[in-house]
């Protein structure tokens, strides 16, 4: 059980159900800090809350990423590169 | 607080890992909406793509922080009705949450939603309409626009067929049932759609209703990575205009004075792509008939202050 899954404290039922969304990946987003506006577009619009803000900075947390590549397409530095998974 | 250090600080309430389509929209929406009522709510999820992905759980276990309901599809209003009751009893209070696609809301469920609009129930209800029972495969709903292909109005070799009649204005009809609040939201306008659902929250006596406009990936035939700005494209050529209401009286939240072309819209998306030119000029004159209307009523105020 991830960190994330710990925390989830759950009002009916035996725990949280979820499913590892993040073994669906084929492709992987990276932020590029150095282009990056801070302006929080990609955790807007992340469907799977993967971004997260640490210390005014944006980073991806992968664990249950589906790699939709919608944070890419939205950025609007255009400064998140998809790559492609390798064999897992 | 601005939405971006709302949604930024805020706990997600739904299940980190819920098996939504690859790039689904409504899975944004609902963690969106969530996370702005916060913990002290009930959800009530119909059938629909979003219990079938698992936030109403799955072998003994919950998909959702929150307690959360699998009502019948016809039935989920009512259901929250009777929480609402059964809080007031208890002297509690709690956000009393609907979250519903379009199947539930505009078909099946318009009964009991209309019941609740008329006796004021106190339930925030929110729709995501997809224009189809997307999880069953995507068979036409009263909300599907005219000329769509979907599984029930298959369209031939020759490009004939779609969807014949165009689908209803639901917005308008429940803010024709004069409740408190009555909004519409996009998937691609989180901070507009945050200030809704904060709205929604303020509303003590009544029904608040959000209807929200999800374009789906799978049953539309749309590319994963364009999931929100195809959202967006609905709103910038009129299809779909952002307002609220509050007891008839309107504001259109995201004017759109220069509308797109609605081909920049339709070319996007694969249920569409059998249309020629005249069957798109249909949908555009009904798009701009009801932006007229919408203007109409929003610069008169109307309604009760």
């Amino acid at each position: 059980m991830s960190t994330l899954e710990k925390d989830y404290v759950c009002p009916v039922g035996e725990g949280i159900y979820a499913a590892n969304t993040g073994d669906w990946r084929t492709q992987r987003p990276e932020i590029d800090q150095e282009k990056c506006s801070r302006c929080g577009t990609c955790l807007l619009y992340c469907p799977t809350n993967s971004v997260r803000r640490v210390e005014g900075r944006f980073v991806i947390d992968l664990g249950y990423c589906k790699g939709c590549a919608v944070c890419a397409a939205e950025c609007p530095k255009q400064c998140i590169a998809m790559i492609r998974e390798g064999r897992k | 607080m601005s939405a971006l250090d709302l949604l930024a600080e805020r706990e997600d309430m739904i299940s980190p890992g819920i098996s939504a389509c690859v790039g689904c929209n409504v899975e944004l929406t609902l963690r969106t909406v969530m996370k702005v009522l916060g913990p002290n709510s009930i959800l009530a999820i119909p059938p629909g793509c979003m219990g079938g992905v698992g936030v109403v759980g799955w072998n003994k276990q919950s998909g959702a922080k929150v307690p959360v309901f699998f009502p019948l599809l016809d039935n989920t209003a009512s259901m929250l009705a009777g929480i609402r009751l059964a809080l007031d009893a208890k002297g509690r209070d709690a956000h009393v949450v609907a979250f519903a696609g379009d199947g539930a809301t505009v078909d099946a469920g318009f009964q009991a939603l209309s019941g609740v609009a008329e006796r004021g129930d106190r339930i925030i209800y929110i729709c995501y309409d997809n224009e189809g029972y997307m999880n069953t495969g995507y068979q036409r709903s009263s909300s599907t626009s005219k000329g769509s292909w979907t599984s029930t109005t298959p369209v031939s070799k020759e490009g004939q067929g779609g969807k014949r009649q165009h689908g209803k204005d639901f917005p308008m009809i429940m803010a024709m049932h004069d409740v408190p609040y009555v909004a519409t939201a996009s998937p691609a306008y989180i901070p507009d759609l945050v200030r809704k659902v904060e709205e929604a929250m303020k509303v003590k006596e009544g029904l608040a209703y959000i209807h929200v406009y999800n374009p789906c990936l799978t049953g539309w035939g749309i590319r994963a990575e364009e999931s929100i700005s195809v959202a967006r494209l609905a709103v910038k050529t009129r299809f779909f205009p952002l307002y609220e209401a509050r007891n008839r009286k309107f504001k259109i939240t995201v004017p759109v004075p220069n509308p797109l072309p609605l081909e920049d819209y339709t070319s996007r998306i694969k249920k569409f792509s059998h249309l020629g030119p005249e069957r798109i000029a249909e949908l555009k004159d009904l798009a701009e008939e009801r932006y007229r209307f919408l203007e109409a009523v929003s610069a008169g105020g109307g309604g009760r202050a």
